[in-house]
C-alpha cells in the first residue's frame, strides 16, 4: 500500500479535532448561558487533592458530550451487547436484576468484618433490647433479593433451584434465632408461594424490571407478618374493616430508570402490574396512616411501592393493616432499612410513646450494603422523653 | 518529508488562548453572581442567611440512582438577613445535594432552587432556610452528625453560592 | 493505600489536559524556531513545559508528592553532577553513585515496603506471643517504582561511563518526570533517550503514528481490558466457583492485565512520539511465547532488562557455573516480584517464574517440553502462564491457594456457584473474550502497525478511538492495574 502523506494529516487533525472539540463546545455553550466555563474553575479554588477531584468530577458530570453520547452508547450496549451497564444485570425472560443484590449473593464476604458498623446483629440486639426496655415487641423482616427466589431467571445454570439462601444471610437468620429475636422468614413464606404457584396461579412475586416485589408479592408477606403478630398474642385483630379495590399501575421498573437511557426506556413497555388498594369499608377512601396506632412498622423502599408511589395505598403497610385490622403508623427511608430508618425514628421519639409493636423491615442485600452500615441508634433513654 | 507538525497544531492553540481570553473577559459572571440581588431568597423560607460550608464529610454526597435523600451538611454562619438562627454553627439539610439546586426540584419536593452547582468545602452560600428539616422533609435523611444530635436541623429552600 | 494521579482514560485528560499539552508545546517549539533558537535551546524550553505539564499531571490528587520526587530529582542530579566531573577517581564515583542508590532505594523501601515490615513483624512477635508494634500507616506514591528506577538508570549509566551526564537539570527532571511514562511506564533507560533530551525532531509522520499508537492503546484499554477486569473481579471475589469458571475467570485476568499494561505502555509510546520522544517497545506478543524465558523476552521488556542490566549481570549472571546461575535467576525474580508490591502473593509470583527459568535453564533443549511442537510449547506456556497470573491477582497467598484449588475443582459449593455464571457468562464478556484472544493471536502488534500510516488504517482509526471514547462515557469500571506497582 503506497505512502500518502494525506493520510498522515487527516489521522492528525481527526484527532486533534476529536479532543479539541468538547472543550470548545462546553466553554462556548457556558458562555453563551452567561457563565464561567467550568474549566476555569481550576483557577478559583486551592490546588488541594479533594478541590482538584471535585474539580475533575464536575467537568465530567456537566460535559454535554458527555450528556448527548452517554446514552446512545448505554442504548447500544443493551441493543447489542445485553448489557445492562454498572447498575444492572440482564437476566432471562427479560428480567432485569440489581447488581449490588447479584453480588451480594455470589461474592465471598470479606474475612472479619469490613467496618465496626458492618455486622447486622450487634445494632438489631441494641434496638431489640432499647424496645425491650420499654415494653415494646420488636419483629424483623428480612425482604429476600428477587435473585434469591428467582435465581432460574437471573442464569439458566440455576434452573430448579428453587429459592437459595445466601450464606450471610442464613447466618443472620440463625444468629436472630440464637438471640430470641423474633423475625419472618420470608424465604420459607416465598418458597411456599413458589412451589404453589402453577397450581394457584398466583403472578410472580417480583416484578420483572423492578429490584421490588409484586402485588403478589406484598399480599404474601403481609399475610405471614399478620399471621405471626396475631400469633404473639400482645396484639390482637383490631376493628378497623378495610376491603379492596383493583387499580392498574404502569410501572417502567426502577432498575430501567436506573440506567438513565431514555432510548432503553423508550424501548421497553411499562410492566401493567394490577394491585388492590386498600380504602375503608364505610367511606371508600384510601388507606391511610395513624402515627398513634400500637404498631409502628419502619422499613425501606420495600414499604414504599404501591403505598407511596402509585396507585397508593396498596403497599405493604396498607396491606398488613388490613390483615391486622387497624392503621398503622411508618417510617419509610429509601434504602435506608439498615440504620437511616432507626435514626430518622430516633429523631422522632414521640412516634414510640404508645408502641407496642415495631415491625423492622430491610432488604437482605443490606445485609452487606447497608447505607451507613449497622450502626447501633441510640433511642431517647426513658418513656418520658418522648412527651 | 519533514512536514513540522507544528504549524498544523498552532492553530488549535491560538483557537484555545482566544477561548479562555473570552472566558475571562469581565463580561462573564461568576458562578453565584451577585446573591443578595436574588430575588428568589426573600421569597422563599422564613430565614436567610450568608454562611461558610465547613465541611463535607466522607460519603455525604454522592449520585444515588434509584432514590432521593437528603443530607445535612454543617455551616458557620457569617451573617444573619432574614429571621435568626440558633447558634453561629449550624445545620442544613439539602435535597439531593449531588444535583445543581436548580436541578434538584422535583415533584416530591418542589419548591427549591438556586445558582450553586456543586457543594463544595469553604464555599459561602445565601440560604434561604425553613426552620425545621423534619417538619419540611419526610423522605430518607443521610445525617453523617447523628451522633452530634444536632437540633433543629434547617432545611435549604433557596441556596445561591456568594463565593469559593 | 495509593494515591492516583491523573489518568489518561479519562474526560480531563483526553480533552482537556491532552490538548493544552500538546497545544503549548507545539506553539512552543514553532516559536522559539521563529526566532531562531538553536536546536537544543528549542530542546530546553520545551523540557521546560514538559516538566512543568508533568508535574501538574502527577500531583493532581496529591500535590505534596510532588516534593518527594522532586527530592529524588535533585539528589540524583547531583550526584550525577559529581560523578561526571572529569578527572574524578573511580573511588569517589563509586561512593556517590552508591549514596544516591540508597537514597532512591530508601526511600522507595520506606513508601512501598516499611508497612509491609512492620505487619509482617507484628505477624512474627504474635506468633511469640509478644504485643504488636505500632504500624505507621504510610500511602504508596503513586509511581514511585517507576521514577525511582529512572534515577537509578541514570546514575548508574553515567558511573559506568555508559551515558553522559546530563546537561542541565531541567534535561534531568523532564526525564525522571516525562508525564507519558511517568505513572506506569514503560522503564525509560536514561541511556536510550539521553540524546533525545538534548535534540529532537517533531514531524507529522512521527506525530501520526503517536496518534495511532496512542488510538491502540486506548482502545486496548478500555475496549478490552475493562470488559476483561469485570468477569475477573467477579471470578476473583466469588464465594465458590466451579473449574471451568475458575479457569474462565483466570483467562480474562489474564487478558485484562496484558491489555490493560500494554495497552498503557502503547499510550505512554503514542504521547511520547507526539512530542518528539522515541521510546522502546515494551511488549512483543508474549503470549506466543515458546517458553517461560521466551515470556520475559516479550512481557514487560523495559523491566526484564533493566533487572538483567542493573541485578542479574552484576549478581554474576551466567558466569558462576549452573547453581549459581539458577540461584541468581531466582533472586532476580523473586525481586522482580516484590518490585510489583509488597505482598507475599507478588514475591510468590516471583519465586513462580524464577523457579521456572531455572528449571528450563537446567532442561536445556533436551526436555520433551522443548522438543514438542511450537503450537504444544506455545500453549503449555501460556498456562503456566495463566497460573502465575493467580498468584499475582490473588489478594492473599489464602486467596491465591482457594483460586488454584478451584480451578482443580475444589472450589467448594454454594448457590454462588450456581449464579455466578449471570456475571461471567454475558453476550458482551464472549464477545470481548473472543476479540482480546483474536488479538492476542494477530501476527502485527500496535507498536508496529502504528509506524506507518496507509488510507485504511488512518480511516480505521478514528472510528475505533471513537468508539472508545463512547464507551468510555458510559463506564465507571476504569482502574489501571499497573499504577499500583
Amino acid at each position: 500500500m503506497p505512502i500518502d502523506r494525506r493520510a498522515y494529516v487527516y489521522l492528525a487533525a481527526g484527532f486533534l479535532a476529536v479532543i479539541i472539540a468538547p472543550g470548545v463546545i462546553q466553554t462556548v455553550a457556558e458562555l453563551r448561558r452567561g457563565e464561567t466555563p467550568g474549566a476555569l474553575e481550576l483557577f478559583l479554588r486551592p490546588p488541594t487533592a479533594r478541590n482538584l477531584h471535585a474539580y475533575e468530577h464536575g467537568l465530567e458530570a456537566s460535559s454535554l458530550v458527555i450528556q448527548r453520547l452517554r446514552p446512545r452508547m448505554q442504548y447500544a450496549e443493551w441493543r447489542f451487547l445485553d448489557d445492562a451497564g454498572e447498575k444492572a444485570v440482564v437476566g432471562r425472560e427479560g428480567w432485569l436484576f440489581y447488581r449490588p443484590s447479584v453480588r451480594y449473593e455470589v461474592e465471598r464476604p470479606a474475612i472479619g468484618p469490613e467496618s465496626d458498623s458492618s455486622d447486622p446483629l450487634p445494632a438489631i440486639r441494641s434496638f431489640r433490647d432499647q424496645l425491650q426496655a420499654r415494653g415494646i415487641r420488636l419483629l424483623v423482616v428480612p425482604v429476600p433479593n428477587k435473585e434469591s427466589i428467582y435465581p432460574e431467571l437471573l442464569t439458566r445454570r440455576a434452573q430448579g433451584l428453587g429459592v437459595v439462601v445466601n450464606e450471610q444471610t442464613q447466618h443472620l437468620l440463625d444468629e436472630l434465632d440464637r438471640n430470641g429475636i423474633e423475625h419472618v422468614d420470608l424465604f420459607q413464606v416465598f418458597r411456599r408461594v413458589k412451589q404453589d404457584q402453577g397450581r394457584t396461579g398466583t403472578g410472580r412475586l417480583y416484578l420483572a424490571r423492578d429490584t421490588h416485589w409484586s402485588p403478589a408479592g406484598v399480599h404474601a408477606a403481609a399475610a405471614s407478618i399478620a399471621r405471626q403478630v396475631l400469633a404473639g398474642g400482645v396484639l390482637s385483630r383490631g376493628d378497623h374493616a378495610y376491603s379492596e379495590r383493583s387499580v392498574v399501575a404502569q410501572r417502567a421498573g426502577d432498575l430501567v430508570e436506573m440506567l438513565r437511557s431514555a432510548s432503553i426506556k423508550g424501548s421497553l413497555l411499562p410492566e401493567s402490574v394490577v394491585c388492590s388498594r386498600v380504602v375503608q369499608s364505610d367511606s371508600g377512601a384510601p388507606y391511610e396512616d395513624r402515627p398513634d396506632s400500637e404498631i409502628l412498622i419502619l422499613g425501606d423502599s420495600f414499604l414504599r411501592i404501591y403505598e407511596h408511589d402509585v396507585p397508593g395505598a396498596a403497599g405493604l403497610i396498607a396491606h398488613l393493616a388490613r390483615e391486622l385490622g387497624r392503621p398503622l403508623a411508618s417510617i419509610v427511608n429509601d434504602g435506608g432499612g439498615s440504620t437511616l430508618v432507626r435514626q430518622d425514628l430516633a429523631r422522632r421519639p414521640a412516634l414510640l410513646s404508645n408502641k407496642k409493636l415495631v415491625i423492622w423491615e430491610f432488604a437482605e442485600r443490606e445485609i452487606r450494603f447497608g447505607t451507613e452500615g449497622w450502626r447501633i441508634v441510640r433511642l431517647a433513654r426513658s418513656a418520658s422523653e418522648f412527651n | 518529508m519533514t512536514f513540522r507538525v507544528s504549524r498544523t497544531i498552532l492553530g488549535g492553540s491560538l483557537l484555545a488562548v482566544v477561548l479562555i481570553s473570552a472566558a475571562c473577559s469581565p463580561s462573564a459572571s461568576m458562578g453565584g453572581g451577585t446573591p443578595s440581588s436574588d430575588p428568589e431568597l426573600a421569597r422563599h423560607g422564613t430565614i436567610e442567611v450568608t454562611a461558610k460550608l465547613v465541611e463535607i464529610p466522607e460519603g455525604a454526597i454522592f449520585e444515588r440512582e434509584l432514590y432521593n435523600y437528603a443530607t445535612v451538611l454543617k455551616y458557620q454562619v457569617i451573617e444573619v438577613h432574614r429571621g435568626s438562627v440558633r447558634g453561629q454553627t449550624i445545620y442544613v439539610g439539602h435535597y439531593n445535594p449531588f444535583k445543581p439546586r436548580a436541578d434538584a426540584a422535583d415533584q416530591l419536593v418542589p419548591n427549591i432552587g438556586g445558582d450553586l452547582k456543586t457543594f463544595r468545602e469553604d464555599q459561602v452560600e445565601r440560604m434561604s432556610l425553613d426552620g425545621s428539616m423534619l417538619d419540611e422533609f419526610s423522605g430518607a435523611i443521610l445525617n453523617k452528625y447523628f451522633e452530634e444530635d444536632p437540633d433543629p436541623i434547617y432545611w435549604a429552600v433557596w441556596t445561591d453560592l456568594v463565593s469559593g | 493505600m495509593a494515591w492516583l494521579s491523573m489518568v489518561f482514560t479519562t474526560y480531563l485528560f483526553v480533552f482537556y489536559f491532552l490538548p493544552l499539552v500538546l497545544a503549548s508545546y507545539h506553539a512552543v517549539d514553532h516559536l522559539s524556531r521563529r526566532v531562531g533558537a538553536s536546536s537544543s535551546g528549542t530542546c530546553l524550553a520545551l523540557n521546560a513545559l514538559l516538566v512543568v505539564a508533568s508535574y501538574l499531571f502527577y500531583g493532581w490528587w496529591n500535590p505534596w508528592f510532588i516534593l518527594l520526587m522532586l527530592g529524588v530529582t535533585v539528589v540524583n542530579y547531583v550526584c550525577g553532577r559529581i560523578i561526571g566531573q572529569p578527572g574524578i577517581s573511580r573511588r569517589l564515583s563509586f561512593w556517590v553513585a552508591t549514596f544516591a542508590v540508597v537514597v532512591s532505594l530508601g526511600t522507595l523501601g520506606f513508601f512501598k515496603y516499611f508497612m509491609f515490615l512492620e505487619i509482617n513483624l507484628n505477624q512474627a512477635l504474635a506468633w511469640l506471643g509478644a504485643g504488636p508494634v505500632h504500624v505507621l500507616e504510610i500511602t504508596l506514591p503513586i509511581g514511585i517504582s517507576f521514577y525511582t528506577f529512572h534515577a537509578l538508570s541514570y546514575t548508574l549509566d553515567v558511573h559506568h561511563g555508559t551515558a553522559p551526564p546530563v546537561r542541565s537539570f531541567l534535561d534531568f527532571a523532564c526525564y525522571i518526570a516525562l508525564f507519558p511514562q511517568l505513572v506506569a511506564g514503560p522503564i525509560i533507560r536514561y541511556n536510550t533517550v539521553a540524546d533525545q533530551l538534548v535534540s529532537r525532531t517533531h514531524t507529522l509522520e512521527k506525530f501520526s503514528s503517536g496518534v495511532t499508537l496512542f488510538i491502540l492503546g486506548f482502545a486496548k484499554k478500555i475496549l478490552l481490558a475493562n470488559a476483561m477486569g469485570r468477569v475477573a473481579d467477579a471470578a476473583f471475589g466469588a464465594q465458590s466457583l466451579s473449574a471451568p469458571d475458575a479457569w474462565f475467570g483466570a483467562l480474562a485476568y489474564t487478558l485484562q492485565i496484558y491489555f490493560d499494561f500494554s495497552g498503557y505502555s502503547d499510550m505512554a509510546v503514542g504521547l511520547g512520539r507526539m512530542i518528539g520522544f522515541e521510546f522502546l517497545k515494551n511488549f512483543d506478543s508474549p503470549y506466543k511465547a515458546e517458553n517461560i524465558t521466551d515470556f520475559w523476552r516479550r512481557w514487560h521488556i523495559s523491566l526484564s532488562t533493566f533487572l538483567r542490566d542493573y541485578l542479574y549481570i552484576p549478581l554474576g549472571g551466567n558466569r558462576g557455573g549452573a547453581v549459581r546461575t539458577y540461584f541468581n535467576l531466582i533472586v532476580v525474580m523473586l525481586l522482580g516480584g516484590l518490585w510489583h508490591g509488597a505482598n507475599w502473593t507478588f514475591v510468590a509470583w516471583g519465586a513462580y517464574h524464577g523457579v521456572l527459568l531455572a528449571w528450563e535453564r537446567f532442561q536445556g533443549k533436551r526436555s520433551a517440553y522443548q522438543r514438542s511442537p511450537r503450537p504444544v510449547r506455545v500453549a503449555a506456556t501460556f498456562v503456566l502462564v495463566v497460573i502465575s497470573w493467580v498468584l499475582f491477582r490473588a489478594a492473599t497467598l489464602h486467596e491465591a491457594v482457594t483460586y488454584l484449588g478451584a480451578m482443580l475443582g475444589q472450589g467448594g459449593s454454594g448457590s454462588g456457584m450456581l449464579l455466578i455464571p449471570a456475571l461471567l457468562y454475558t453476550r458482551g464478556t464472549l464477545v470481548f473474550m473472543a476479540v482480546a484472544l483474536l488479538i492476542v493471536a494477530w501476527p502485527t502488534q500496535a507498536h508496529d502497525w502504528s509506524r506507518e500510516i496507509t488510507w485504511p488504517k488512518a480511516v480505521v482509526v478514528h472510528p475505533l478511538f471513537c468508539l472508545s471514547l463512547m464507551v468510555m462515557f458510559s463506564q465507571s469500571f476504569n482502574p489501571f492495574l499497573y499504577f499500583q506497582f
